[in-house]
């Protein structure tokens, strides 16, 4: 085994930022994309990508900025977005996968499941779901969840109201 | 004011999204309140919006373990945004089991800090509703807000203890090819550190794209970590994104990815096969070879009966070439055979159209005492001949008719007492047929209904 000595590197301030944001919201991102594509086994992968795509967009940010928050989830939406996007056969196959060692453990399973409330979502269309999801479920506020969505703020009361009552709906003719 | 009109049926002045996540202020809030306290339809909505939005709300998250996220960490995150050479400078909560997922009703509300106030205006608009009447109570008490329900998910990193600041200062620890649990610290004397590379290891990388490797800026050549992350064997998710998938680019052992050569060439083969098979049925439609059989075959049939090969010599044809058409009537395959015998009646119109796009109904109106004896017959794929027994069918007009089914209707051919109608059909169909009785306005009546077969 060969042994090389590199200097060590500094201790950044962005590197404890983005340890930080990263233990404090892969468990948030994990959830909501577990919901959002509802599968618990996909959105681990999903979630590890998404990560990884706001952490190589950092290189292009000022050097104190950390993970964003509406960045990871607006990753998180479009890579979900694209996994449920119906697979074309001439389009490049690539199996990408993330196996976390103790990730989903049956409680994890347990909580996932496909409650009555899980399948109303599924039942919404993507747009919907995500926008519900983020603001009733992440707790987003209006401005990440309008830069999460690229929606206006202002417009965003009106798509919260369709897609709520759109869920309200399905709930209520599926529940019995 | 902020207003909602996807619901014609109730009043959708209010939107309960606005109300609910408090986007009202000022005269819209009052507006809002003094609207809530009159329309009961709007507070119903907004009662209902509350539960949808409490439900997903509280809807159980999945515990993830400290020995997951470390995993997940040294995955997504690159070495140059690592501290402390991919250790945690933090202490994690161990992994507790996921909370048992209690009954929606036994659990509180979830906790947002703009929506902790609805309950309030919520209250406070009941409490101003049912003012008057003390002994009623709302039927839908409101709960009132609770802590929140899963704080080591929402918990943002002032939850997280950070490690003392002595261990900041310590010079960084040195790490070998890491194992699926952090490496225990080793202090140096130096600030270099020492980094194990093993240049023999082998890298099983097939299913990770990579892109190429950017320009490493000057202040990140130092930085380069040696230390190649472990990527777990995959099996559980599949997804097709660019950037998704360059995990531990930095890492410049991992770089060699197999060529992706075979998939290439593929490609360009069903490429080149399906530009080849567009070029062929090019040629095969500007050579005339490629015709579809049924215009084929109403070209043999129209040569084979003379009759009317097309709508200009149909307009043009006289009775004397029915004869042609009564003949092959008469040895064509008979469809149904209807109507009650009555003769001396007259054919005196036909009305096309129907309301439903998968059949064209033919409706043979009628004057007489009753139905003559109907014979409908298809003397070939395209055509459909109706013969009326002992009845005139020359005065139905038949210009106009055509639809998907029917190319046209020829003028009635009188063949004696019988009369016949001959529908020229545009594609092969189904022939069904009934009748009915005068009734009311209408005459008696032959219906016949061409399906798409």
């Amino acid at each position: 085994m060969d042994q090389v000595h590199v200097e060590a590197p500094a201790f950044s301030a962005r590197a404890a930022s983005v340890e930080r944001e990263f233990y404090s919201d892969f468990p948030l991102v994990l959830n909501y994309v577990a919901r959002l594509i509802d599968d618990i086994d996909g959105a681990a992968a999903i979630t590890c990508a998404a990560f990884r795509q706001v952490a190589d967009g950092l290189r292009q940010r000022p050097s104190e900025q950390g993970l964003r928050r509406a960045d990871v989830f607006r990753a998180a939406t479009e890579l979900s977005r694209s996994v449920l996007r119906p697979r074309r056969w001439f389009r490049r196959q690539r199996a990408a996968q993330v196996n976390l060692d103790d990730f989903p453990q049956p409680e994890a399973r347990r909580a996932l499941r496909r409650d009555t409330v899980q399948r109303a979502l599924t039942a919404l269309p993507f747009d919907a779901r995500a926008m519900i999801l983020l603001r009733d479920f992440v707790k987003l506020s209006y401005d990440e969840l309008a830069d999460v969505v690229d929606v206006a703020p202002r417009k965003l009361v009106h798509g919260l109201d369709r897609s709520r009552a759109e869920l309200g709906e399905i709930y209520d003719y599926i529940k019995f | 004011m902020t207003t909602s009109s996807f619901d014609r049926n109730r009043c959708t002045r209010i939107s309960p999204s606005a109300v609910l996540d408090d986007r009202l202020d000022g005269k819209d809030l009052e507006w809002a309140r003094d609207h809530l306290r009159r329309c009961e339809a709007c507070r119903e909505r907004v009662e209902d919006f509350r539960e949808m939005l409490l439900r997903v709300g509280r809807l159980p998250s999945a515990v993830v373990g400290s020995a997951a996220m470390d995993q997940a960490f040294a995955l997504s995150i690159p070495d140059r945004l690592r501290s402390q050479g991919g250790t945690r400078s933090f202490e994690v909560a161990p992994a507790t089991p996921a909370p048992s997922v209690p009954a929606p009703y036994d659990l509180p509300p979830a906790v947002r800090p703009e929506v902790s106030s609805i309950p309030d205006l919520l209250t406070e608009l009941e409490r101003e509703i049912f003012r008057d009447e003390p002994l009623q109570d709302h039927p839908m008490p409101l709960s009132p807000v609770p802590e929140p329900l899963y704080p080591a998910l929402t918990d943002r990193p002032e939850a997280i203890e950070p490690v003392e600041a002595a261990d900041q200062a310590e010079p960084p620890k040195a790490t070998g090819p890491e194992p699926a649990e952090p490496a225990a610290p080793e202090t140096l004397s130096g600030p270099l550190r020492e980094v194990h590379v093993d240049s023999h290891r082998q890298v099983d990388f097939t299913d990770w794209d990579r892109e190429p490797e950017p320009e490493p800026a000057p202040a990140l050549a130092l930085e380069a970590s040696p230390a190649p992350i472990p990527v777990p064997t995959t099996s559980n998710a599949v997804f097709d994104q660019e950037s998704a998938l360059r995990i531990d680019d930095e890492s410049e052992v991992a770089v060699a990815a197999p060529p992706r050569k075979p998939d290439t060439a593929m490609r360009i083969a069903v490429g080149l096969g399906a530009a080849a098979c567009v070029l062929l049925a090019a040629v095969l439609y500007e050579g005339g070879l490629l015709k579809t059989s049924n215009k084929v075959s109403s070209t043999a049939a129209t040569v084979a009966h003379s009759v009317h090969p097309s709508t200009t010599a149909r307009a043009s044809v006289s009775p004397s070439a029915s004869p042609a058409a009564s003949v092959s009537a008469s040895t064509a395959p008979v469809l149904y055979t209807l109507g009650n015998g009555v003769t001396g009646g007259t054919m005196f119109r036909i009305r096309p159209g129907t309301a439903v796009a998968g059949y064209t109904r033919l409706v043979f109106d009628m004057h007489g005492g009753g139905l003559p004896t109907m014979i409908i017959t298809r003397p070939d794929d395209l055509h459909v001949v109706v013969t009326f027994k002992d009845t005139n069918v020359t005065g139905a007009p038949v210009n106009g008719i055509s639809s998907y089914h029917v190319t046209a209707v020829e003028p009635g051919v009188q063949q004696g007492p019988d009369g016949s109608i001959t529908v020229d059909l545009a594609r092969p169909v189904r022939v069904t047929a009934f009748t009915l009785a005068a009734t009311g306005g209408y005459a008696w009546r032959l219906v016949v209904d061409l399906h798409t077969s």
